[in-house]
């Protein structure tokens, strides 16, 4: 390869992968700009009840700091995001690895294996309402048939998160565990070989060798699972509309509320679009993560 | 005070609609606006459903094309909202809740005004002095008719005659009785929930103020929130004692799907819940013979029973509402309600209720007749306030939600749960 | 050797209890939901629940009946084809991109539109497609629906991408190959498990996703998901219709699912390259 030929190549490069990502980014930019411009502009009005409406600069913004409800969303959306990932990342893996040792499974079985996130999540919360309910649920007679003691599940302001991240992960932890199996297979099966040539345990591989190999597929998991935990609402929304009181009144429902039931549109923009800047902050730390994972 | 208001305010309308109405009944046509297409956006709820199985008879009637798009109350709303907001003409006729967003709506200029239409340009037999004074009072804002009641409903008194009668218990009369019946059948049967009703936060305004308006409390007294009132303690501690002591575990998340499943299943022994989930109890025959009905009983200023209805609108942004209005016309005329009340929807109209047909269909069941008698109660003695009479009474809901959850949860005394509230509510009244 | 038998045993026994254990966990509800669609409604909500019941096709028959669900589920399938057909187009070549130069930002970019709550676009979303007159049309409802699939496709392809060694590139080019040929020919079949685990996972979304077609829709497009909805309401909750909806619109997922499964066990790996 000549010198003046290697400059050349490497433009042609460039520019073939600009044409390669050019149409995903522009349709991308066509859809959203509009909406994400529009939205900024409405956090900086306030409309009256009569929906007359008046420039007000930052006011939103104050008013958002100094609002207790959007602290306490904003704990409750920490917190249930947190625990859900936990759960989801560690037992996704966990389901992963079985499903990926039972490769003899037939293919039906193997799908409703990963079943529950198909379901939409409007059946999933009404399905769940019913099996959870404290008087006429499954749940709380299967409890008291081995003599344990019945639990409020969803009506009790303590138990409601951890209860919404248990059902959030019923659903979506097949779902992580769909995107660790294609890292999976996708490991070269050389290292592996090696691994068992030197006489290494299961756990010691999985330890040492696997789980190194499957950071950037599961750090990809947790991106796709934050974008949503992060927005978290059609459970909430079916089963407890924030309650009990605000215990479950995530920044994406109390958004909501704000805008299309008490039709505050000025604040409620405000409010989405902090929401929006909290999980692009956590994309990026993730993305980090990605970066100094990769092999 | 209220009930007494709504008698008043009634009179006016009625000699207004009567004077000019006959005298335009000649000349109408049905078929004026033949061709034309009509977009009516639906609460898919019963309501909608009984009056679009007559849809045909419409199309025939008027030579008009009628588009539906139905969707489930929550999501109607959410598209309306879009919809109104972008100014779009979309939507012709859509279906509201004057009781609940009614201010709301009329604020933002949403609806468009009935009071010429229902005056001048109506058939012969429209009668719109027919319906319910009350709900026309309801939809009436700023001096102008927004929309034409559909059907009539409110909270009623679900009961098991069986079980008042093994615990030696008689039907309650007044809300001291009730508590006491609680109590009695809490003792004589643990199987059964002696009392539910709403818990969840967004719901309960909806029952809490039929209590609140039988004790004889106000919302708002002196342009400033009332719930620290003396009555209004008397009621916010009542309603969550009930709910609290003898309310099914859970309760603050309990709406209409689960009061009437756990009363369907027979599992509670009172229910105090909307009158449409009648069908829904009634499901499976299990409580058909056992079920007694009434308004919720009284208290100190007797019963005042919350009554509401859906209503037809006319989008203010359409392009073609005197077209509209003829939808709106002919949905809310006496012979569609009729045929309405026969697949079993309350009608605004007393003299729909009192109909041979649909008095035979009544008959037919002894817990129809007390769901009927209930509801001519409701009818006639009944308030629309659910929540403050304000606009953002949808808001006005979560704080009075709140306190009652409170107090359910015992996460506050019911001075500091009625107080925080007032607070908040006395910002949302100055908002007005 | 007898302990690496013993322990090999030991670890296939382990793992079959593991995999009963999860299956029932995963698949208990569903199964409740399925089961119940065959129920009465009020015997989907009686106590004790009843796991003996006798078995009725009322709710499918009432489903089918009061809804267009045929119309409905068609509606459905255009849009969701047609947005992951969409995502797949566009994905692929920007995963592709990104994971070779490693220049993430169009990734992210893609990203944006799911960090923000899907409420923000429903109204300046309805204006702009109202102007232009395309409320209710399928391409409205598709371009919307591509907003989510579009991410998904990248995300999920990048790591995939990630794994193939630069050397199988390197080779190719310095064989003449333009870089969209190394894509078709060389890392695209590479990657076939990611493609058909991305596919399935943006048809699961798009076929899901409801907020979009309530503003976009109408009438006539409207999809199968607003029909789950419709059962779920005061005076008129029905728990088996509802059961029995869910248990449809749950199917078509399924059913793609169990077909791409060869291509999600078998894809090429890594171990065919490292020649």
């Amino acid at each position: 390869m000549s010198d003046t030929a290697a400059p050349l190549t490497q433009d042609r490069q460039k520019l073939e992968m600009a044409a390669l990502s050019a149409p995903g980014v522009l349709f991308t930019v066509a859809m959203i700009a509009f909406p994400v411009v529009y939205t900024i502009w409405l956090g900086f009005q306030t409309f009256s009840s009569t929906g007359k409406q008046s420039f007000a600069g930052l006011a939103n913004y104050s008013k958002l700091i100094s609002d207790v409800e959007f602290w306490h969303g904003l704990w409750i959306t920490i917190a249930l995001f947190v625990l859900s990932l936990v759960l989801q990342l560690v037992f996704g893996v966990w389901l992963a690895l079985v499903l990926f040792h039972a490769r003899r499974l037939p293919g039906i079985v193997r799908s409703l294996f990963i079943s529950p996130f198909m379901m939409p999540p409007v059946v999933a919360g009404m399905m769940w309402l019913v099996i959870l309910d404290p008087s006429l649920g499954a749940a709380n007679y299967i409890l008291q048939s081995f003599g344990l003691p019945p639990s409020d599940w969803l009506a009790s302001p303590t138990w409601v998160i951890p209860t919404v991240a248990l059902i959030d992960s019923w659903q979506w932890t097949p779902y992580v565990a769909l995107i660790v199996l294609g890292g999976l297979q996708s490991l070269p099966p050389s290292v592996y070989e090696a691994a068992q040539i030197d006489g290494a345990s299961p756990l010691k591989t999985f330890q040492r060798i696997t789980l190194p190999l499957l950071l950037p597929t599961i750090v990809t998991a947790a991106i796709l699972r934050s974008v949503d935990l992060l927005r978290f609402f059609d459970i909430i929304y079916i089963t407890t509309q924030g309650g009990p009181g605000n215990a479950s009144n995530t920044l994406n429902i109390y958004g909501f509320r704000v805008g299309f039931e008490f039709f505050n549109i000025g604040y409620a923009s405000a409010l989405m679009l902090t929401l929006t800047a909290v999980v692009f902050g956590a994309v990026l730390a993730f993305n980090r993560l990605r970066g100094a994972v990769a092999w | 005070m209220k009930a007494r208001m709504l008698a008043t305010h009634v009179a006016l309308p009625v000699l207004v609609i009567a004077a000019s109405g006959q005298a335009h009944a000649a000349d109408f046509d049905w078929m004026k606006f033949k061709g034309k297409t009509i977009t009516f956006l639906a609460n898919n709820n019963p309501v909608a459903q009984a009056l679009l199985t007559y849809k045909a008879d419409f199309e025939k009637l008027t030579g008009m094309t009628l588009k539906v798009d139905g969707y489930q109350e929550q999501q109607m709303r959410q598209r309306l909202v879009t919809v109104m907001n972008a100014n779009s003409d979309e939507v012709d006729v859509f279906m509201t809740l004057p009781s609940r967003e009614g201010e709301q709506f009329a604020a933002a200029g949403w609806y468009g005004d009935l009071t010429a239409m229902a005056k001048n340009d109506v058939a012969k037999d429209y009668d719109p002095n027919g319906l319910s004074q009350a709900l026309l009072k309801a939809a009436t804002f700023n001096g102008k008719l927004t929309s034409m009641p559909m059907n009539l409903e409110g909270p009623i008194f679900y009961y098991r005659t069986d079980i008042f009668k093994k615990c030696g218990l008689e039907a309650p009369k007044t809300i001291k009785d009730v508590e006491a019946a609680a109590e009695k059948i809490k003792a004589c049967d643990s199987t059964v929930t002696p009392f539910v009703s709403r818990g969840l936060k967004p719901a309960v305004a909806y029952t809490f103020s039929n209590m609140l308006h039988n004790i004889g409390g106000t919302y708002i007294a002196g342009g400033k929130s009332n719930l620290c009132s003396a009555k209004g303690k008397e009621a916010l501690d009542t309603y969550s004692r009930l709910l609290r002591d003898f309310g099914p575990p859970g309760v603050v998340n309990y709406s209409f799907q689960q009061i009437s499943a756990l009363y369907r299943s027979g599992r509670a022994a009172m229910a105090f819940e909307s009158s449409n989930e009648l069908r829904t109890v009634m499901e499976g025959g299990a409580r058909l013979k056992d079920t007694g009905l009434m308004p919720f009983p009284a208290g100190e200023a007797g019963q005042v029973p919350t009554t509401i209805g859906w209503g037809m609108a006319v989008s203010s942004h359409s392009k073609q509402p005197d077209a509209a209005w003829y939808f709106v016309q002919w949905a809310t005329s006496p012979e569609v309600q009729k045929k309405m009340a026969l697949q079993g929807i309350a009608p605004p109209r007393p003299s729909v209720a009192k109909d041979p047909e649909y008095r035979k269909w009544i008959d037919e069941e002894p817990v129809r007749k007390e769901w009927q008698a209930a509801l001519d109660v409701l009818a006639t003695k009944g308030s629309s306030e659910v929540g403050y009479p304000i606009v953002a009474n949808p808001q006005s809901r979560e704080f009075i939600g709140q306190a009652v959850q409170d107090l359910i949860l015992k996460q506050k005394p019911i001075d500091q749960a009625c107080a925080d509230a007032d607070k908040a509510l006395d910002a949302l009244i100055a908002l007005n | 050797m007898i302990d690496a038998a013993n322990a090999d045993r030991w670890i296939r026994w382990l793992n079959t209890i593991q995999l009963v254990l999860a299956g029932a966990l995963i698949m208990a509800p569903t199964v409740w939901m399925v089961l119940s669609s065959f129920k009465p409604s009020f015997e989907v909500t009686a106590y004790p629940p009843t796991l003996v019941f006798s078995p009725t096709l009322e709710n499918y028959v009432e489903l089918t009946r009061t809804t267009p669900f045929l119309s409905y589920a068609l509606n459905s399938l255009i849009v969701t084809v047609g947005s992951t057909a969409l995502g797949l187009l566009f994905g692929i070549p920007a995963a592709f991109a990104v994971s070779w130069t490693r220049i993430t930002w169009p990734a992210i970019l893609t990203l944006a539109a799911r960090m923000a709550p899907g409420t923000l676009f429903l109204l300046p979303w309805y204006v702009m497609f109202r102007q232009i007159g395309m409320i209710g049309s399928y391409t409205a409802l598709i371009l919307s629906h591509a907003v989510i699939t579009l991410p998904i496709v990248i995300w999920v392809l990048l790591p995939s991408f990630d794994a193939i060694p630069r050397s199988v590139f390197e080779a190719a080019q310095v064989d003449g190959c333009s870089v969209s040929r190394i894509l078709w020919r060389i890392a695209m079949p590479l990657v076939a498990s990611g493609i058909a685990v991305s596919a399935i996972l943006a048809f699961v979304f798009s076929w899901n996703y409801f907020l979009f077609a309530l503003v976009l829709s109408n009438g006539d497009t409207k999809t199968l998901i607003a029909a789950a909805f419709n059962f779920i309401g005061e005076g008129s909750t029905q728990w088996g219709a509802l059961m029995a909806a869910a248990t449809l619109i749950a199917l078509p997922p399924l059913v793609l699912a169990a077909l791409v499964q060869r291509w999600l066990v078998s894809g090429l790996t890594l171990g065919a390259v490292k020649g």
